[in-house]
């Protein structure tokens, strides 16, 4: 009887979760639709506001920059990271401690430290070279650099799963260095490159903090035009975009599921 | 060199049905000899994995490295492969000298202990593989995977995926995708060694029977000493890093030439010679008659006295060695009966076929005799 009871109240916990983790999305999903600009009554179905973020010029750049910003640092951070990956799983019979720490440690590292600190730096170098003009460059150095820890960490536990022979075995089978590449170790690779991909896109995506300290005049993105959009007041305009965003979210994960099933 | 090997190679690939490959490669035996010289190996400071290692492999032959875990044989096999670089000595194979070729431009194939095949592909690609890295056209792989799958008889395996394989298919599986390539040597990594008691020995004979058929030289490694004398032609016993002793199976097996390689293939009944006088030798069991055969200047050594020579019974012939024991113990095998005897307080183990002649109780008295012949004496 007690343990009936305990089981009740675990399965009470769990609904309780689930209600705290998506009534929140559900509310901004559905006030989306709402056709008046009302935070407080739904008065009817419409898509006013998703028409008038498609004809919103500034809304729509924002899109576009997180977009290329997103596309493009994922697949820098893709390259470097699986370098990084496969040397780690190479060298990890040495003692490589403190490096592996450092390669880790913008995963801990606070946004707000991670993101004033490239600022700064990137300000300095402007000042003295006149390179690194706050913008989109910039924002996709910063996004690299917190991307990168994320791919290698993936790319290096996939290789760890493997029976190290496979190596091996494929020069054995005659194939050079670079077809061992090819024919091996990419297609192996192909399910961790492709969830180290999205998962570097949503944190991109996703980022407003570093971003913000990175930006230039011209290069805000979503968060950044959702942060200051809404210091004029909640719009139901940005509900729209969250709908959006999380609509993108839940398809990619999806998608990323679907590959790894597929994969395994 | 590489290039000549590899022509050899791709000419005999290509669209050639498995019996005319076996003449092939009998024409070519003697591209398929290896010659180890003063090879040393040693990793870090303190472990040598070989000490100097001499040895030769003649084309077409089953050879096996035996020994227990540590004592190199791995360290050969990979050096053969070229997955390691000897520091120093030099490798021969077919005539050229390949110490310094890399593993995927060497004639060789190796069958690994963890089957090693790649879990992203299916079985048909994981068997053309090696055929796909050489440029070979994938019509001309197509038709090797149904010929090798003949040969191995893998039947529907090919379609199969190979999470969807038991251990002794991926067995098979890994000797087809080395044996596709038609290395001229093929190298076996403890291939049997995960496998239970039964598909291993149905699988020693299937492994020797493709070696026979091919004419192909083998190099096989394991620690089993029944496994090894099962399918060699030939043993090469070794232990840190230095080899013992090479020879038949049945050289090894009884005339063991140290201690150490009697011991591994099996032999309990070891005793230490405390002093010899022609062919007369004195140990913990008494004096005993050797064969003159027997007689060395070596003063010192040990005689082993195999299980299976010794009788047991009142009547021994003339010119055997008779010694007094008490049956300690006593294992019924079925087709045979282990006796455990003390002589006085030294311990001797007997195995006699169960041919119907009187069995032995615990504790009686027996005669055992020993005829000098089968008495050998072993170094140190």
């Amino acid at each position: 009887m007690r343990k009936r009871t305990l089981h009740r109240t675990l399965r009470g916990f769990w609904w309780l979760t689930l209600l705290f983790l998506y009534l929140p999305l559900a509310v901004v999903v559905l006030f989306s639709f709402n056709a008046s600009n009302s935070a407080a009554s739904f008065t009817g179905v419409s898509l006013r506001w998703y028409r008038r973020l498609l004809s919103n010029d500034v809304i729509l750049s924002a899109f576009s920059n997180s977009m290329v910003l997103a596309v493009v640092s994922s697949v820098i951070a893709l390259v470097i990271g699986c370098l990084i990956g496969y040397g780690m799983y190479r060298h990890r019979h040495r003692k490589l401690g403190w490096l592996i720490v450092l390669i880790y440690l913008p995963i801990v590292l606070p946004d707000i430290v991670f993101g004033i600190s490239e600022m700064a730096f990137f300000v300095q170098v402007n000042r003295l070279t006149g390179l690194f003009q706050p913008g989109l460059g910039t924002m996709v150095i910063a996004h690299v650099t917190f991307q990168i820890p994320f791919v290698a960490l993936i790319v290096y536990s996939r290789f760890v799963g493997l029976d190290p022979t496979l190596f091996e075995a494929a020069t054995d089978l005659y194939a050079t260095p670079a077809k061992r590449v090819l024919h091996f170790m990419l297609p192996t690779l192909k399910p961790a490159l492709i969830s180290a991909f999205f998962l570097s896109f949503t944190l991109s995506v996703d980022d407003f903090v570093i971003s913000f300290f990175t930006s230039g005049p011209e290069s805000a993105t979503l968060p950044i035009y959702i942060w200051s959009a809404i210091k004029k007041g909640v719009s139901p305009e940005i509900n729209a975009i969250a709908s959006l965003m999380i609509g993108a979210v839940a398809i990619a994960a999806v998608f990323s599921m679907l590959v790894n099933r597929r994969q395994t | 060199m590489n290039e000549n090997v590899t022509e050899e190679i791709s000419e005999t690939s290509t669209q050639r049905p498995a019996v005319a490959l076996k003449q092939e490669q009998s024409a070519n035996h003697d591209a398929s000899s290896i010659e180890m010289r003063r090879l040393h190996k040693r990793f870090g400071r303190d472990t040598v994995a070989l000490d100097g290692v001499d040895l030769t492999i003649q084309a077409g032959e089953f050879f096996t490295l035996l020994g227990p875990s540590g004592c190199g044989k791995t360290t050969l096999l990979r050096i053969l492969a070229g997955l390691e670089a000897p520091d120093d000595g030099s490798l021969v194979i077919g005539g050229k000298d390949i110490t310094e070729t890399p593993p995927h431009k060497r004639s060789v194939n190796t069958v690994f202990q963890s089957y090693a095949l790649f879990p992203h592909l299916s079985v048909r690609d994981n068997l053309a593989f090696g055929l796909k890295m050489r440029g070979v056209p994938a019509e001309q792989r197509l038709q090797k995977v149904a010929e090798i799958a003949q040969f191995i008889k893998l039947g529907q395996l090919v379609e199969r995926r190979v999470d969807q394989l038991s251990g002794g298919q991926r067995q098979r599986i890994a000797l087809a995708r080395a044996l596709i390539c038609e290395p001229a040597v093929l190298l076996l990594d403890e291939p049997l060694s995960a496998l239970d008691a039964g598909l291993r020995s149905q699988l020693q004979v299937e492994l020797k029977r493709v070696q026979k058929r091919l004419g192909m030289t083998f190099v096989f490694v394991t620690h089993d000493q029944d496994e090894a004398m099962v399918m060699s032609d030939r043993i090469a016993v070794l232990d840190g890093g230095n080899i013992q002793q090479v020879g038949t199976p049945a050289e090894v097996y009884e005339r063991p030439a140290t201690a150490f390689v009697a011991r591994f293939m099996g032999h309990e009944n070891l005793y230490a010679i405390t002093a010899s006088q022609d062919n007369w030798v004195e140990t913990s069991l008494g004096r005993l008659l050797l064969a003159p055969s027997e007689q060395t200047s070596a003063q010192e050594g040990w005689l082993l006295i195999r299980p299976e020579t010794l009788e047991l019974g009142q009547d021994q012939p003339e010119g055997y060695n008779c010694l007094q024991g008490v049956v300690k113990e006593r294992l019924y095998r079925g087709s045979r009966i282990e006796y455990r005897l003390t002589v006085g307080d030294i311990t001797l183990m007997a195995v006699a076929s169960n041919l119907g002649q009187r069995i032995h109780h615990v504790g009686d008295q027996v005669t055992i005799g020993v005829c000098p012949e089968d008495l050998v004496r072993v170094a140190f």
